[in-house]
């Protein structure tokens, strides 16, 4: 398969152009904020467009126009994609949701930009948020402007998405050919090609900047032989999303994607007919299965020395099950806090095992009730700060999940929405008359009648495992 | 200077990137010959690209190929360009129109690398995904990551999943059930506020912290959560590798920890006696070559050391570390690190002062001359035959160092060998000999010195030995030596005058040192009434012997 390195992504922190497109995006939306507590004549609002025009002023002036334009979930400057800088984080989740709402996916400013602009600009803005054709609404103000252009929100067109599709689903089984082979290897003690191990996780983490629901929505079909290889590329690949949403740079996020690949590699030392037993664990055998944290130490500081990278993935391999409150196993004697990336892992792990048919209870769990259950135990045995950022991440609705919608729809959750929490994209399975659809649309539950009224809602959540939907025929 | 004017094809592009990796191989960062391979590099760059949007090269296995004309070809194995990029998966390599010299110099530095060697963890595209140029842009085919016998897994894996079909009847119930009211999700997500964000940047910070402490802690703890013995040696061995990585971040204190805990864990009831041989064997492990050589190199370096660790450190040591603390001795370039090694080996030296010795039959002067030092500050008699040996070592400096020692332990089986050095033809070692004897300073000591110092002979040695052995003469102050100064000082001679003006002059600065007042009236007396020579001498001794007043 073919795939092109990330070009658009700025190439070093330090370059000045970057630190100012990201001071431009956080100022917009200081501006914006400002102007919706306050009149747009306000001082507060006024110095903000000061700024703002100092700011941009030098940019237009080298490149003739500046062009802020949202694409999925991240701002780009004139073609280059901004950073998300955790300083940055609620600025730019505020703005991606205003931005949204608007239905507003690209704005240029030119050259000799003046502050009325900006504020007739903010006017059409504000005038937006209470319109049922938002969009047509901040055109209307800023159409006689001639420093100012909007342009819509583009939809990505259904063709092009099949072939990213098709990419993602190459990179997921990649990486889970690989983590099988990994086990096979280090099982019959051949050493492991620690830099494919690199590729394969850079290759889901440029995957999860461009097409973090495609790949998500990879993880939540369950429904493989071999749990033990897709469970551990699902915990990478989720670490990694969580990662990212904690501002986590591109090297940390990989050494976080490999730490996670390797999390339960001591469970090459369960005999493979206790792993894959279908029936619930006697309590010798959880004895055994308990020591896969402590088998996962050795297994890595034996597999290349002491190295940082091996030193972190056996802090988590030990670590992932010990739980926030020290209350899971291994049980230890003298012991500090747990490392983040075994925090993070922890978390995501319980989610990706109470979510699949072949582990703990052995009755998989609704990805909504997964999360419910998750949610009494943040504080205790999760760390509830990460978990906090990990809800924000999969919503309230996870992908995966079954949703009866007050159309009479029944569909699975495809996508969510990270403006609109509850309203994520549902892939309808069954329409409003009863009919099974084999290839039905994907709709968004943000979309709004003349009335300015939701189309569609949830109504309940099912869960697809008591009725054996595969998840597979329709996300593959 | 390139030809202005004439336009540069990609070929010659190409053959400015071979060459410069070359370049950039051999020389350091701060070569002129580097800075000048990389200012030419850009400056054609910027000429092509002047004139074209972008330069892009497909890359197959043993060819370069630009606009479909084939511009590289190498059959060859070693030193091929295109299968450099071609085997890590890269197919094309575009450089775009901005590129800038920070860029040039970053992609030469990536494909400078020598990614032959086992050590390196990255491959080329992994450098080129975490740099992330902007104006440098590559197509990798991410086939060849997965391994020949797995490259059906994804059909296969799909079609087992497809194999179990919903069944239409299970979803129709869902469907039904959907009105029944199901379940209605009681999750609410709290949205993030800037309070969460200021704890996630304290949380960032400290995991920035490293992370070799926390696996030392959980070393430890898998000792405890051990079933077998076999288990326990398997750990122990990874502690030492744990002690060995300190040992390349010259990181002394966690050393030091480790041993610590290492000897704490011994007495866990559990491990019953196997606990202590594996602290014997972690103190070895201490004294071994790799390990010491990395503390060295570090001490070398000049990092900061934590002294109070460094003691207890060496406190840890067994005596297997002398011949690797030794060897490293010989090969240190700073004062510093010497010191820090010279104070081990003294600290150590007790156990096994024989191991000590063992470096005096090292080739190289200065490491003898530092053993003996080291001998010496041990200051203990098992090390004097050692010592007696080395006083007829071939180099004068280190002999000297070795009577000097010798002075320092003082007992009475060195007296013979000192006595020889007095009588021995270089005059640096019979001086150095005489104040070995003035350290021992007892009154065996004492008589022999003077009895040199009587000799008739001894009138005709050079004049700074003459001095040399009156001054050590000086640290008795008894009444013996004070009437053999005075009646130096006054003793006339009808021959050889001024040999004999020296020895006056000898005893008239001993007087001086000496420090007995009784000595000014003779001294000025003798004064009066001689040479310029003398008088300077007594002048001296007067003045000295007043001011002490
Ligand atoms: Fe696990
Ligand atoms: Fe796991």
């Amino acid at each position: 398969m073919w795939q092109s390195g990330n070009s658009k992504v700025i190439s070093r922190e330090d370059q000045e152009t970057l630190r100012s497109a990201q001071d431009i995006i956080n100022q917009l939306s200081v501006i914006l904020r400002n102007a919706q507590i306050h009149n747009p004549g306000n001082v507060a609002v006024t110095t903000a467009i000061d700024r703002f025009l100092a700011l941009l002023n030098p940019l237009m002036a080298r490149d003739g126009s500046l062009t802020l334009q949202l694409v999925g979930e991240y701002f780009y400057c004139n073609d280059v994609r901004i950073r998300y800088a955790l300083e940055y984080l609620l600025n730019f989740d505020y703005l991606a949701r205003e931005f949204k709402k608007r239905e507003i996916g690209t704005v240029v400013f030119l050259p000799g930009l003046r502050p009325s602009d900006v504020q007739a600009f903010l006017k059409g803005f504000l005038a937006a948020g209470f319109s049922s054709a938002p969009f047509d609404a901040l055109r209307d103000h800023v159409s006689p402007l001639e420093r100012i252009r909007v342009d819509i929100l583009k939809k990505i067109a259904e063709g092009e998405r099949d072939d990213t599709r098709k990419v993602v689903k190459k990179v997921y089984y990649n990486a889970v050919s690989f983590s099988k082979g990994v086990m096979t290897k280090i099982k019959s003690g051949e050493k492991v090609n620690i830099r494919k191990a690199k590729r394969i996780v850079e290759s889901m983490v440029d995957h999860l900047l461009e097409e973090e629901s495609l790949l998500i929505g990879m993880t939540a079909i369950k429904d493989y032989d071999e749990y033990t290889y897709h469970h551990s590329v699902n915990v990478s690949i989720l670490s990694v999303a969580l990662g990212q949403r904690l501002g986590l740079n591109k090297k940390m996020l990989t050494e976080l994607g490999l730490v996670a690949l390797f999390h339960d590699i001591g469970k090459i030392e369960v005999p493979s007919e206790i792993l894959n037993k279908a029936t619930s664990f006697t309590e010798e055998e959880w004895k055994i299965v308990k020591r896969h944290p402590i088998w996962g130490v050795r297994a890595l500081l034996k597999l290349r020395g002491l190295d940082p990278t091996a030193i972190r993935s056996s802090i988590v391999a030990f670590e992932h099950h010990m739980n926030y409150d020290l209350s899971g196993y291994p049980r230890v004697r003298r012991y500090g806090d747990l490392d983040l990336y075994s925090r993070i892992v922890c978390i995501v792990d319980q989610y990706d095992a109470m979510t699949s048919a072949r582990v703990y209870s052995r009755i998989p769990l609704a990805p909504d009730k997964a999360l419910s259950i998750m949610m009494e135990r943040a504080g205790k045995q999760l760390d509830p700060l990460l978990f906090k950022f990990f809800t924000n991440m999969v919503g309230i609705y996870p992908i995966g999940a079954l949703v009866m919608l007050n159309t009479r729809e029944l569909g699975l959750v495809y996508e969510s929405d990270t403006v609109f929490l509850d309203r994520p994209r549902v892939l309808i399975i069954v329409d409003r008359s009863g009919n099974r659809l084999e290839k039905g649309p994907v709709v968004s539950l943000t979309e709004k009648d003349p009335h300015g009224n939701y189309l569609r809602s949830i109504v309940t959540t099912l869960d697809p495992n008591k009725y054996r939907i595969n998840l597979a025929e329709y996300f593959l | 200077m390139e030809p202005v004017g004439e336009s540069l094809t990609a070929r010659d592009i190409l053959q400015t990137l071979i060459k410069a990796r070359k370049n950039v191989r051999m020389y350091p960062d701060n070569n002129p010959m580097y800075l000048k391979t990389v200012d030419e590099t850009f400056a054609r760059f910027s000429r092509y690209l002047g004139e074209h949007e972008a330069l892009t090269l497909a890359i197959k296995q043993n060819t370069i190929h630009h606009d479909g004309e084939e511009i590289y070809a190498n059959p060859e194995k070693d030193d091929n360009f295109a299968l450099f990029f071609f085997k890590d998966g890269v197919r094309e390599l575009t450089f775009r129109r901005g590129l800038n010299r920070d860029e040039i110099e970053e992609f030469l530095k990536i494909i400078a690398q020598e990614f032959d060697r086992e050590q390196v963890d990255d491959d080329v595209v992994t450098l080129l995904w975490e740099r992330d140029f902007e104006n440098i842009h590559y197509v990798v085919d991410e086939a060849f990551l997965v391994d020949i016998d797995e490259e059906e897994y994804e059909r296969k894996a799909e079609e087992t999943l497809k194999e179990r079909l919903t069944d239409p009847n299970d979803l129709l119930r869902a469907y039904k059930d959907g009105f029944q009211g199901g379940e209605k999700t009681d999750t609410a997500v709290v949205p993030l506020s800037d309070g969460d964000l200021q704890m996630l940047v304290k949380e960032l910070e400290k995991d920035a912290a490293g992370k070799i402490e926390k696996l030392v802690v959980i070393l430890f703890e898998l000792i405890y959560l051990s079933e077998k013995q076999a288990e326990i040696e398997e750990i122990f061995q990874l502690i030492r590798e744990a002690v060995h990585y300190c040992a390349r971040r010259g990181d002394i204190a966690l050393i030091v920890h480790i041993l610590h805990r290492a000897q704490h864990v011994m007495q866990e009831p559990s491990l019953k006696e196997g606990g202590k041989d594996y602290f014997t064997m972690l103190r070895y492990e201490l004294g071994q070559e790799r390990v010491i050589a990395c503390l060295a190199h570090v001490l070398d370096v000049g990092l900061e050391i934590d002294t109070g660790a460094f003691g207890q450190f060496v406190g840890f040591l067994d005596k297997n570390a002398i011949p690797s603390l030794i060897h490293v001795l010989g090969e240190l370039k700073t004062v510093r690190a010497r010191k820090y090694i010279i104070d081990a080996l003294i600290a150590l030296g007790k156990k096994d002062i024989h191991a000590i010795a063992k470096g005096l039959n090292d080739e190289r002067w200065y490491l003898v001359r530092n053993i003996i030092y080291v001998l010496r500050k041990i200051a203990d008699r098992r090390a004097t035959e050692h010592l007696l040996r080395a006083v007829r070592h071939s180099d004068l400096r280190v002999r000297k160092e070795a009577i000097k020692a010798l002075g320092d332990i003082g007992s009475h089986d060195v007296v013979q060998t000192l006595r020889e050095c007095l009588d021995d033809e270089n005059g640096e070692v019979r001086i150095a000999g005489a104040r070995a004897f003035g350290t021992m300073g007892t009154e065996v000591a004492k008589k022999i010195i003077l009895e040199k110092a009587s000799n008739k002979e001894f009138r005709d040695r050079e004049f700074d030995e003459k001095k040399a052995f009156f001054e050590v003469l000086s640290r008795w102050k008894d009444q013996a030596v004070f009437e053999f100064l005075l009646e130096t000082l006054r003793k006339k001679a009808l021959f050889n005058r001024a040999r004999n003006e020296e020895n006056r002059a000898c005893a008239a600065y001993a007087l001086g040192l000496l420090g007995r007042k009784d000595a000014i009236p003779v001294l000025r007396s003798v004064g009066d009434s001689c040479g310029d020579f003398l008088r300077d001498f007594v002048h001296v001794a007067v003045r000295k012997l007043e001011g002490d007043q």
